[in-house]
């Protein structure tokens, strides 16, 4: 009975030793949440990961509204190895409170650095160490419907000139300028605000102003939004007035765009992929252009906006940081796999800011956004950009542009009276050590 | 065993005790800590450092608040007299109905059980200016009215409240309803025989025999007419301009947009301490005699 049962014994605990040592390390990844992207997502990047290789489980969780859901999971020291946030600037509040670990060791021993756009690289370096990389990287563009200008003669504006006098050609055929609407999603004022400070004031004072060397009340600055609102509330330029412009939704006014409402679309590059679909069905062609500059004075062309949609970083208290590590060297090692995989997504989300060339793509990619990937890794890589406020405003400036520049629009209060408020919103975030970090220009 | 443990008394505290237990962690501990939060500058993460009461000194500076704190004072005067007034009508009208009750009683209470979401895309669409009423205007060449009330800002609180409001006095036509089947018929009886009007029977009868629940109600509205965030958020998030902003709205912005989790919790606290004197001026009355 006793050498049964020691038998028995042995098989068991060799059984569970066996397990213990052969089974993959398993990584959970907690990513943001998206219908339309999250099968995609887990096919190409989470089954794909684990089908090539057997050391590390990798299980992908799409989370809601991720930066609500991660917040109370890290602060009580459990939470997945690998998180998604919205951008940098919460990482920024994550590492403040030791949340988020350092990936600098990997940085180092994979070359992450040479792999990675120098500004997406230098986005997620806090205190010289490297804590978070960016999932997807986008841009501030216009599309336009290409049909609709030709018929009409018109050409695209580069200008202050040439935007207010094409505007008032468009809005004599009875159609709106632009197509956009913030209903649903306030923050989109800022698109507006962050496109008229790059273009207007230019990247170099915007520049400065992030890092302190110029106030944010300059002329220069408080002149662009003098000309957002004259632009928003006189003339209509988007959906005819302010009020259908706060009306319209993400439907709304793609929709208008893709059916002859509007003229152009003022809007980031993850309005390519609806705005390729929506053409489909239509007899109309479309195509983009960088942002017209609309003061000489402020340089910049062609004016590309660095910003991060979503980032990625290791959990401080993961206790499989080198599996997580190891899985993000895997994503970012292979361009070719990188590219396929946005292109599935439309080149909307999961565009990883990596040093694409020629020899990357596929050959069947739409030239339209051939385009902009190569552009905009070109200019983007010589140091010639501007920069998003979601992306280099810390918390409370960055949401005292959107809320308050309804303010301005309403008219309760002046552009000047705008930019003081964000100074001194400005001048505390500098003061409590919250700005994130702008690469040197 | 001490006699005491097992007294009627201990076993009742017994049962209480998981429910005391979770009220504990759930709802008091993060109270008195929210107290606590609002004399540091918490951003929600890292370190906490005391302030002393610079979170209050902000508040009384602070325009958005001030603007929030009337439009939840003109929230309550709208909630404590349009909905009140059409579900007493309402309540009065259908007593009278003796056959298909249960269906106007369902159609009126049906807004009320659809989640808070639904009424507002359903509002939102109703107001759209492009395929809603909006559009219609339009055609018609009425453009003041093809514009959403929701993106005007002379217009916003009353349009949001309006949507709250249709979804909330179905829930009072119950309540009122309940209460006017409780009075005594032979009131009516009597009264009918005296040859009263049926306005009469409403402001001399009806009212009087149904003021525990009607005062219950205020009661309700005002509290609840306090945290009020859902609808305005959803349909406004505020805007346009703040003109539809209310506190919890506000605190909302202040901890979850701004990190200002500190700053938060002092909002959170003005409107504890204002339910607080609202639940205790009720008290005082009820002391009085009132029936309340």
């Amino acid at each position: 009975m006793n050498k049964i049962l020691n038998i028995f014994l042995t098989f068991i605990l060799t059984a569970f030793f066996a397990t213990s040592t052969f089974a993959a390390t398993k990584v959970v990844w907690w990513m943001e949440s998206s219908a339309d992207t999250d099968p995609t997502v887990q096919e190409m990047m989470c089954d794909a990961f684990n089908a090539e290789q057997d050391e590390i489980e990798l299980e992908c969780v799409f989370k809601e509204d991720i930066n609500d859901t991660i917040r109370p999971a890290l602060l009580s020291g459990s939470g997945p190895d690998m998180f998604d946030t919205p951008g940098a600037s919460y990482i920024k509040i994550y590492q403040d409170a030791g949340l988020v670990k350092s990936m600098q060791e990997y940085a180092d021993q994979y070359g992450w650095q040479d792999k990675l756009l120098g500004w997406a690289y230098n986005s997620g370096v806090f205190d010289g160490e490297l804590y978070s990389i960016p999932k997807n990287y986008e841009t501030m563009i216009y599309f336009y419907n290409k049909t609709l200008f030709e018929e009409n003669g018109w050409s695209t504006p580069n200008t202050l000139e040439e935007v207010e006098s094409l505007a008032a050609k468009i809005k004599a055929k009875g159609m709106n300028v632009y197509a956009y609407g913030s209903a649903g999603w306030q923050p989109t004022h800022e698109h507006l605000v962050g496109n008229y400070f790059n273009t207007y004031a230019g990247p170099d004072n915007v520049y400065k102003a992030l890092i302190g060397e110029k106030k944010w009340t300059d002329p220069e600055f408080v002149e662009a939004i003098e000309l957002l609102r004259k632009h928003m509330v006189d003339e209509g330029y988007w959906s005819g007035n302010l009020e259908t412009y706060y009306s319209l939704d993400w439907d709304d006014f793609n929709n208008e765009f893709a059916t002859r409402g509007s003229a152009m679309l003022m809007i980031g590059t993850w309005g390519f992929n609806v705005t390729a679909t929506n053409f489909g069905e239509s007899s109309d062609d479309w195509d983009w252009n960088p942002l017209p500059i609309l003061n000489s004075q402020a340089g910049g062309a062609p004016n590309y906006q660095l910003a991060t949609g979503g980032t990625m970083s290791i959990n401080s208290s993961s206790k499989n940081a080198d599996g997580a590590a190891k899985v993000i060297d895997w994503i970012l090692s292979d361009k070719a796999r990188a590219l396929k995989v946005t292109g599935s997504l439309g080149y909307g989300a999961w565009l990883l800011p990596l040093k694409y060339t020629d020899a990357d793509f596929d050959p069947n990619i739409d030239p339209r956004q051939k385009r902009f990937l190569t552009e905009f890794a070109e200019a983007s890589d010589s140091g010639n950009y501007g920069y998003t406020t979601w992306t280099f405003y810390p918390n409370d400036p960055g949401v005292h542009i959107w809320k308050d520049m309804e303010v301005v629009w309403a008219g309760d209060i002046t552009p000047l009276e705008f930019m003081e408020e964000s100074q001194r919103l400005w001048d505390q975030a500098r003061e409590d050590d919250a700005l994130v970090p702008v690469g040197k220009r | 065993m001490p006699k005491f443990l097992t007294s009627i008394n201990a076993i009742s505290w017994y049962f209480l005790f998981p429910v005391i237990f979770i009220h504990f962690f759930v709802v008091a501990f993060p109270s008195i800590l929210s107290l606590l939060l609002c004399l540091t500058d918490w951003n929600g993460f890292g370190r906490i450092n005391y302030v002393g009461l610079e979170n209050f000194q902000e508040l009384f500076r602070d325009r958005v608040f001030k603007k929030a704190v009337k439009h939840n004072i003109i929230w309550t005067v709208m909630f404590l007299t349009i909905p009140v007034i059409v579900a007493l009508v309402i309540a009065y009208l259908l007593t009278g109905i003796k056959r298909g009750q249960l269906f106007y009683r369902l159609v009126y209470f049906f807004p009320y059980i659809l989640a808070s979401i639904v009424n507002c895309l359903i509002w939102r669409y109703i107001f759209h200016p492009r395929h809603g009423l909006g559009g219609w205007f339009e055609n018609q060449g009425i453009d003041f009215l093809a514009k959403s009330p929701f993106a005007m800002k002379e217009t916003a609180l009353y349009a949001v409240a309006w949507v709250d409001m249709w979804h909330f006095w179905g829930f009072l036509v119950i309540i009122y309803l309940t209460g006017m089947y409780q009075v005594d018929d032979s009131l009516y009886e009597a009264a009918d025989i005296e040859g009263a009007t049926k306005f009469q029977k409403f402001r001399y009868i009806t009212l009087p025999m149904i003021r525990p629940i009607f005062v219950l109600s205020l009661i309700i509205i005002i509290i609840w007419s306090v945290p009020t965030f859902d609808y305005v958020y959803i349909l406004t998030m505020g805007g346009p301009a703040y003109s539809s902003e209310v506190v919890a709205n506000h605190l909302y912005s202040q901890a979850f947009q701004r990190m200002n989790v500190g700053y938060a919790s002092t909002i959170g606290v003005m409107m504890f301490f204002y339910v607080g004197i609202i639940v205790g001026f009720f008290a005082i009355l009820r002391r009085m005699g009132w029936e309340v």
